[in-house]
């Protein structure tokens, strides 16, 4: 099993079960038995922690380490250190958090859902590509580029996937999900769009004058 | 009706109606949209002006189906060409969808996890769509939108890849930055330093607080590797080609020409150069304190170590003649600027001693024959190179140093970076004032007299033109005078009775594509095809010769 093939929604999905922090041990780069796992993992990762400072959740409960599997002492340390962190930062929701439980488990359901969506893996499974050989036109990105896509895209999946998630709930209007989420109406109504474009909602009726959106339901 | 063709712009409601009226009388039809689907944009019903407008349902697939129209859909019209007899000839650039409609079917999960958002043309730019997207939702065509390259790169007249090494040094990867940028500028800490950076003027940040300094983050990786004393080497290809070029004038243009066709792998290239230094303008018309001489002959050293054998003191015309360039090399490149100044074109200025022309003075000064100045300097004109006099002169020791132009500080050509510093300095800037008579004793000027200016009309420029006012002469006691008007292309190095073909701005008429004169195998770039002009278009032109002289090379 290699640290590469780790989901990050399962990483989250630990901390909303009450979970105060996670390590992540990886080898290190180079020696790798598959190339690059430890690589995709460090990348997963970053990700991760970027997400959840978006969120509001202390990013240090989620960390990434490398060791070979001969360094016991290096492991004592780092787990030492690490616990050490964990019992500064406190349980999650906490005084170390800018949420406060419960609001933080909502939110970290959002994040599960976003990183269990399609768009996040494709864009993570692609930054070596883009880092390193380019995309289609060969153009190379920057790591600068690439994580202020990525932290673009962690503010639009975020906000999408609330959407989703109240949508699940009821059918609703654009102007009730942007009182419940205190996202500006606008920008809830540039969500909608997408996601209609998407066909991933559609209207279920007009009341008075104000249309109501409904989930569609997905087959897998 | 035989033999009829018709061009229709414009596939919209209106566009096809026609298309079809017309080909049902008999006439070849052709449809030209730019949009990657026919049917145009949706009109929102707030500009609706004719009600039948409204929800017209565009027969397609007649349109598709029939054997006389043919639809271009997500073309532009790049050129119209009026022939002599009448009819009328287009070039049409069609762009690629990208997608195979025929093996889509529609399952939307491409869109989903698209990252790059885009406003939808389709709907007047009211939402938003992805970079893969279904245009038009009747159609359901997709296709997918690839931008032009970004606004400063753009605007870069050699289109430096901006976007990767500003994103480099934000990384911290300084190296890979500036080796970045010598894929395609040899001079970067010159350049990075002299650029009025048309780049920066574009930048879309400025609409947001200021422009990213784009040209100065040229010069701090280039200064990085300076300070770190790293000694880069250029390499060239080990396949190489045999030809012999030689290149006039080692300016930006010829500098960069000769570097091009360097990594291109020509390894017979010879630089022809008038002065005893290299670097054109960059050398002897740039002083020191914006360009240190150091440096640049450091950029040209690395260049020179690509196996480039530059030629000092050798002028064309003088030292060796054009015609045995011509019949000695393959290839001939003429990058000789513009290294001679205007003239006042006032009384009394062929009369006295201590007229020089900006270009003359500041070419002295750069050579050290003249490094001291006493009592007073008026310099005339607006540009960079008044500025660089004037401020040159201060440094030189004159007592007094004025700048005389004749319209206000708002007007003036020069970077206002620039003119402020010399107002820093203490030269003496006097707006709205215009030379009449030079004045003189004894063979030497001792002064010059002037006229106040008011702005009147604006011209053809778009700038109000001075109006003199009546009895308004006042006279400025000096003792050198430097007109820094313009300056113009020297095409004394041509043999007599040559047959190029000369601009009457006096610079070479060259093929916009290939930058070949009308002789074959010589080619010209730089100030000396556009006129005075900044370096960085000098160095454009010389690598677009570059490219033509090693297509015409390998095409013989």
């Amino acid at each position: 099993m290699c640290t590469g093939r780790m989901d990050p929604a399962t990483v989250v999905k630990a901390l909303k079960k009450g979970l105060d922090g996670l390590m992540v041990l990886g080898c290190y780069f180079g020696d790798c038995h598959y190339i690059s796992g430890n690589y995709q993992a460090k990348a997963k990762i970053d990700m991760t922690r970027r997400l959840l400072k978006h969120l509001g959740v202390n990013e240090e409960r989620v960390s990434f380490q490398q060791l070979s599997s001969g360094e016991g002492a290096r492991y004592v340390e780092l787990v030492t250190n690490y616990a050490k962190v964990i019992r500064d930062i406190g349980p999650i929701g906490g005084e170390g958090d800018n949420l406060k439980a419960p609001e933080i488990f909502k939110k970290l359901e959002t994040a599960e859902a976003v990183l269990a969506g399609e768009k996040i893996r494709w864009v993570i499974g692609k930054r070596t590509p883009f880092l390193e050989s380019g995309n289609m036109y060969g153009e190379i990105f920057t790591e600068h580029e690439f994580n202020r896509a990525i932290d673009m895209i962690i503010v639009e999946e975020t906000e999408t996937q609330e959407i989703l998630g109240r949508l699940k709930e009821q059918a609703q209007s654009v102007k009730d999900l942007a009182g419940a989420l205190t996202i500006p109406a606008q920008r809830v109504f540039r969500y909608i769009t997408a996601l209609k474009r998407k066909d991933m909602i559609k209207l279920e009726k007009v009341s008075g004058r104000t249309p109501v959106y409904q989930i569609v339901s997905q087959e897998v | 009706m035989e033999d009829k063709k018709v061009l229709i712009v414009g596939g919209g409601i209106d566009g096809v109606r026609v298309a079809l009226e017309k080909a049902d009388t008999g006439a070849r039809v052709t449809i030209v949209e730019k949009f990657p689907t026919l049917g145009a944009e949706r009109i929102p019903r707030d500009r609706l002006i004719k009600p039948d407008e409204a929800f017209v349902n565009l027969d397609l697939d007649s349109v598709r189906n029939n054997p006389d129209i043919e639809v271009l859909t997500y073309s532009d019209i790049k050129k119209v060409i009026r022939e002599e007899d009448g009819r009328v000839r287009t070039h049409i650039l069609k762009h690629s969808l990208h997608v195979d409609n025929s093996k889509c079917n529609d399952c939307k999960a491409c869109i989903r996890v698209c990252p790059v958002n885009m406003f939808d043309d389709f709907n007047e730019g009211f939402g938003f769509r992805t970079a893969v997207d279904f245009f038009n939702s009747g159609t359901g065509e997709y296709n997918i939108f690839k931008e032009d390259m970004p606004v400063c790169q753009d605007a870069c007249p050699i289109h430096l890849d901006i976007r990767k090494y500003v994103g480099l040094i934000a990384d911290g990867k300084y190296k890979e930055s500036l080796a970045k940028i010598r894929e395609k500028l040899p001079l970067p800490g010159s350049i990075g330093r002299v650029c009025p950076h048309p780049c920066e003027t574009a930048c879309n940040r400025q609409f947001l607080d200021e422009p990213i300094s784009i040209c100065f983050l040229k010069r701090y990786v280039a200064d990085v590797e300076i300070n770190n004393e790293i000694e880069p080497a250029y390499e060239t290809p080990d396949k190489k080609y045999p030809e012999k070029i030689a290149i006039i004038g080692a300016g930006p243009s010829g500098l960069t020409c000769a570097y091009d066709l360097a990594r291109m792998g020509y390894e017979h290239i010879k630089i022809h150069e008038a002065l005893p230094v290299p670097g054109g303008f960059l050398w002897v018309g740039i002083p020191e304190y914006r360009l240190p001489k150091e440096l640049l002959k450091r950029e040209v050293d690395l260049i020179a170590g690509m196996g480039v054998e530059i030629l000092y003191d050798t002028r064309i015309g003088k030292d060796i003649s054009f015609e045995d360039l011509q019949t000695e090399n393959d290839a001939v490149f003429i990058g000789a600027g513009c290294h001679s100044g205007l003239k006042l074109n006032v009384p009394g200025e062929d009369d006295y001693e201590g007229i020089v022309d900006c270009v003359t003075f500041l070419r002295e000064q750069a050579l050290g024959i003249r490094d001291k100045g006493t009592n007073k300097l008026i310099v005339i004109g607006g540009g960079n190179a008044a500025i660089d006099s004037a401020r040159v002169g201060w440094r030189m020791g004159f007592d007094d140093v004025y700048i005389l132009y004749r319209r206000t500080k708002k007007e003036m050509p020069a970077n206002p970076w620039e003119i402020d510093a010399a107002e820093h300095e203490g030269v003496i800037i006097q707006y709205l004032a215009a030379p009449i008579e030079i004045l003189g004793e004894n063979g030497k000027v001792t002064g010059m007299k002037c006229i106040k200016m008011e702005l009147g009309e604006p011209d053809a420029s778009g700038r109000r033109r001075p109006m003199p006012i009546e009895g308004s002469e006042y006279v400025i006691d000096a003792q050198t005078i430097v007109p820094a008007l313009s300056q113009a292309a020297d095409m004394s190095f041509l043999p007599e009775g040559h047959e190029y073909k000369i601009s009457r701005w006096n610079t070479f008429e060259i093929d916009e594509e290939t930058c070949q004169t009308n002789i074959p195998g010589v080619f010209a770039g730089g100030d000396i095809v556009s006129g005075p002009d900044i370096a960085i278009r000098a160095v454009a032109g010389g690598k677009n010769a570059a490219v033509g002289i090693h297509e015409y090379l390998r095409s013989k």
